[in-house]
């Protein structure tokens, strides 16, 4: 009976919103489940008690063994019949406690599955974007809270209400994230480094990265320069080759004109006393990208670097949900516009539109195409009758290819080729054949 | 004649413009006074070029096809025993089923071949070519393949395409094997040393039927840039001292540094279409950067680079022999802002990305045009495209790469392409098949350019939008037709019931309308593993068993 009063305790979290009406039949239905259970074991409850009442009579009625000569009209038991009865006993017995040990252990697994289910579903709930979200800390570097401007980061984190801690980090001038897990480690939460990592730079700063690289691809040698920014920042990917690093080039300075995207425009000056030219800006930026994996947003003050910063974390809080609901086993993805279903009413209403959507899966099947079927062969049953009622194969293949359709001012068949496809699809048993 | 008059009538619209060009070869033939018995023949004459002889050979052909049709059915209303289907020696459909038998045969083999490996198995032992179909034939390479399944000697299974022997196909190809056995006897000793393989390198260019439509859609527009003459037949010659092994194997071969060069392919569609000619601009600053580049259709993406053999030409052939072409793993989405927009609305950049993340190539980039553009223009707001794009890189995990114009992604490309060349400078280059392989995570060799590359066009076949399709994935899109039927449950469904025949099989067997009702009900779906409960159920049941007409 306690069993019962489980299945309405239990609670799952939500996730679609289509899974709303699905909630109140999950707990019916296991309810119901559970009501059954509890039956059975009533049951089994009966048959023992049964049992119990027959053995009761069987033993009550002939007396103990050695207590004189049994009185006239009994039946005389012999000593094999009483051994025989005593064998039966213990068998029922050992029955009983088999059953009795049995439903222990279902009990058990039930609940330890139940708590399973249940952990699994809390680690799903926190993986949820909003929930991730309170898992997340931006991490940001002090130096970058020195610069004019650098506040508006930090007040629009707290009015979003996210974690965030300024703290030293490994490349200076840089923001990174960590996560925690929805483990508990010995000493607390377990929390891991996200990859991404957004640097902050000005373009001075950038230029002197430019110049770097490109002394370094011109002299065709190793990553050996010294000075600049370049040095931490490869020295940061030496040590950790998984980081995705975007730099994020503001000019607060305004020493630069700039094209539409931000990307600083080097007039003569500009390029005579750096020693660059424009054309040394894209390459440096491939090296970057192809060598490097770092790629780079020009930016326009601290409300864009923020905005950025911003939109980053919401992508993180994203992606743990994200990857572990997603359908890698379906060879399509299952976001286009044909997976949109059809609402279909209790009386079963509606259905006619599925049947006729269902036909429009198959390649090349257009909708006149599926009405045409659906109007002569208004069920999938109906289609099943047919094709039964047909002797050969090739007249089931070809039981449509006849079928007018309506297109436009055209006359058209189905044709043979759809046809087949259509009768391969319904009929097929196995489920890897290729329909084209 | 009458053949060729007919082709007049059957122009369609946009056939319209060749109408001209068609009188003036029926003038030609009109003046003729000889009797032509086909198209090869009417070659000789005036105005009769490759394509008319085409068009004519399929008229003749579906002619004594239809004429074989109405012998046929005579035939089987005098209850004549059809003559069985038996391929000629050498012949595409001879080669496939031989190829198939041995397989079979050996020990611990998997039981099917993949399309890729067995053209490359069957090929030596079939006069045709299996990249090349018949001069004015319709039908291409792969039709053969085709009508054995048709037959039933084969059949075509799962995606990735597997082939496989019915147990008709088997003891035919038995057969096949044995006469093959007697013949090799007959005709050995001294053939064997100069025994020329077929023609050489298997090219995937030309493929079967769900292929050819989307070919077909595409005219090859004569439009700025060199076009590759890769969509129709790439006729390739082997080099006498290549060793065969190198050329027959799909996976393993290789090239070696200097050997290859690295080409920029261009999808097509991004230098055609559309009023601006921002497109063709893109075309025209890639031949002023003097970038080598090559235009073809890419059935995923918008640029890539492929590593291609340099070839010599050949004396005595006008065309190049075409080289072996293996792609990197770059491969560009180039998106303008306001295509983003439209693409978000519809639905289509979710399906974009998810197909380029399973093409194979492990570097997908995100060429992101007119960030400067004002954002009032657009249809969604710019946090919007702008948490869209950082999406992309951290979620899907795609390198993005913002540019201001077109000016500016024909600059990055022809960088990009440049350095691609540089960096794979000295490196040698090993095939890898996907279909044979299987994919490689993208953790490995961060900063080092991958040498293990597939072929471009074992990459371009594998990214053809409206692949095949197996039962079980149409079954899975029919399901979810149902509102409330998602992906998940859809999925669940099918661990149970794999095919629509599965499922009523299933209800069939049921004792009651109650149990057909609850069929469903307790089956578990999701990471949850939720119950689909008893009004999806109830909805299913409804829609199978429903023994009169729907509403």
């Amino acid at each position: 009976m306690s069993v019962l009063r489980r299945a309405t305790t239990w609670e799952i979290s939500e996730s679609e919103s289509s899974d709303v009406e699905a909630k109140p039949d999950l707990n019916h239905s296991e309810a119901v489940t559970k009501t059954k259970e509890a039956q059975s074991s009533e049951e089994k409850c009966k048959t023992v008690t049964a049992t119990k009442r027959e053995f009761g009579q069987t033993l009550s009625t002939p007396r103990p063994q050695g207590s004189g000569t049994p009185s006239p009209g009994r039946k005389r038991r012999t000593k094999e019949e009483i051994e025989a009865d005593r064998q039966k006993a213990k068998e029922r017995k050992e029955e009983r406690e088999r059953q009795r040990a049995a439903r222990a252990q279902e009990k058990e697994e039930r609940r330890q599955e139940q708590l399973r289910r249940r952990e699994e579903a809390e680690n799903l709930k926190s993986l949820r974007p909003e929930n991730c979200l309170k898992c997340l800390t931006v991490r940001i570097d002090p130096a970058l809270l020195q610069q004019d401007g650098s506040d508006v980061l930090l007040d629009t984190l707290a009015t979003f209400e996210w974690r965030f801690s300024i703290e030293s980090q490994q490349l200076s001038h840089s923001i990174t994230w960590s996560r925690d897990l929805p483990q508990q480690g010995e000493d607390g939460a377990v929390s891991v480094e996200e990859e991404q990592v957004v640097l902050v730079l000005s373009v001075a700063d950038f230029m002197d990265i430019v110049i770097s690289v490109r002394k370094m691809l011109d002299s065709e040698g190793e990553e050996t320069e010294t000075g600049s920014s370049l040095s931490p920042l490869l020295e940061c990917l030496n040590r950790d080759a998984k980081k995705v690093v975007t730099l994020l080039v503001t000019d607060s300075e305004l020493n630069y004109r700039t094209n539409a995207c931000g990307k600083p425009l080097l007039d003569e000056t500009s390029q005579s006393k750096l020693g660059l030219k424009n054309l040394d800006i894209e390459e440096v930026l491939v090296y970057l990208q192809l060598c490097k994996n770092i790629s780079l947003v020009f930016l326009d003050g601290w409300q864009d670097v923020t905005d950025h910063v911003c939109a980053l974390t919401k992508a993180l809080s994203k992606r743990p949900f994200k990857l572990l609901t997603e359908r890698a086993e379906l060879p399509f993805c299952v976001d286009g516009s044909w997976a949109s279903g059809v609402r279909v009413e209790r009386d079963g209403s509606g259905l006619t539109e599925v049947w006729s959507k269902q036909i429009q899966q198959l390649n090349r099947v257009s909708p006149a195409v599926a009405s045409a079927v659906t109007a002569s062969y208004p069920s999938p049953q109906l289609l099943l009758q047919a094709y039964q009622s047909l002797a050969s194969e090739e007249e089931r293949k070809r039981l449509l290819a006849g079928l007018l359709v309506k297109s436009g001012g055209k006359e058209r068949r189905i044709g043979p080729e759809i046809s087949a496809r259509v009768y391969r699809c319904f009929m097929a048993q196995n489920p890897q054949l290729v329909l084209d | 004649m009458k053949v060729c008059t007919k082709s007049p009538e059957k122009l369609t619209l946009h056939l319209y413009l060749c109408a001209f060009v068609f009188l003036q070869a029926i003038n030609s033939l009109n003046k003729y006074p000889l009797p032509l018995r086909n198209a090869k023949e009417a070659k000789i004459l005036q105005n009769f070029g490759d394509g008319i002889c085409k068009i004519l050979d399929e008229k003749l052909q579906r002619y004594h096809r239809q004429s074989g049709e109405e012998q046929m059915k005579n035939d089987t209303i005098l209850k004549k025993k059809k003559r069985e289907y038996v391929p000629q020696r050498r012949s595409r459909g001879y080669a496939v089923l031989l190829t198939l038998y041995r397989h079979s045969q050996i020990p611990g083999s998997k039981g099917f071949m993949f399309k890729l490996e067995l053209q490359t198995e069957a090929q030596p032992l079939c006069d045709k070519s299996f990249a090349v179909p018949d001069l004015g034939s319709k039908y291409t390479a792969w039709s053969s393949v085709s009508t054995l399944i048709q037959k039933n000697l084969l059949i075509k299974t799962h995606n990735p395409a597997r082939y496989s022997l019915t147990e008709g196909g088997l003891a035919l190809a038995e057969r096949l094997a044995a006469a093959e056995q007697q013949e090799t006897k007959v005709g050995s000793g001294g053939d064997e040393e100069e025994e020329e393989e077929g023609p050489g390198v298997v090219d995937l260019t030309v493929s079967d039927e769900g292929e050819e439509e989307e070919d077909r859609t595409h005219p090859t527009v004569g439009a700025a840039g060199q076009l590759s003459s890769d969509v129709d037949a790439l006729c390739t010659s082997e080099k006498p001292q290549k060793s065969q092994t190198t050329s027959r194997n799909p996976s393993g071969g290789c090239l070696l540094p200097g050997t290859y060069e690295i080409i920029l392919c261009v999808d097509f569609i991004e230098t055609t279409g559309g009023s601006h000619h921002r497109k063709q601009e893109l075309v025209k600053e890639l031949q002023r950067n003097g970038v080598n580049f090559d235009v073809r259709k890419l059935n995923v993406g918008d640029f890539l680079w492929v590593a291609r053999e340099k070839v010599a030409p050949v004396p005595g052939q006008l065309r190049l022999p075409a080289g072996r072409e293996l792609v990197l793993d770059y491969i560009i989405e180039r998106k303008r802002m306001d295509d983003l927009c439209g693409s978000i609305i519809d639905g289509r950049f979710r399906e974009q990305k998810f197909r380029l993340k399973r093409c194979g190539l492990r570097r997908p980039i995100y060429l992101v045009e007119e960030c400067g553009t004002a954002a009032s223009h657009l249809s969604l707001p710019e946090a919007t495209l702008q948490q869209a794009i950082i999406n992309t890189q951290v979620i899907d995990g795609f390198f993005v790469k913002r540019v201001q114009d077109v000016r500016e992604s024909a600059a990055y490309l022809t960088i990009m392409t440049r350095f691609l060349n540089k960096l794979y400078q000295n490196r040698t280059l090993t095939c890898r098949s996907r279909e044979l392989e299987g994919d490689v995570s993208a953790d490995e060799d961060r900063g080092i350019p991958s040498s293990s590359l597939i072929s471009f066009t074992e990459f371009n076949h594998g990214a053809l939008k409206n692949k095949c399709q197996t039962v079980r994935e149409v079954f899975v899109r029919q399901l979810m037709q149902i509102s409330g039927l998602s992906g998940d449950k859809a999925a669940a469904i099918l661990e149970h019931y794999s095919t629509p025949h599965s499922l009523m099989s299933a209800y069939d067997r049921c004792t009651s309308e109650a149990e057909k009702e609850k069929l469903l009900s307790t089956i578990r779906y999701g990471k949850l593993k939720r119950n689909m409960g008893p009004a999806l159920s109830r909805t299913v049941y409804q829609l199978y068993c429903t023994l009169g007409p729907l509403s």
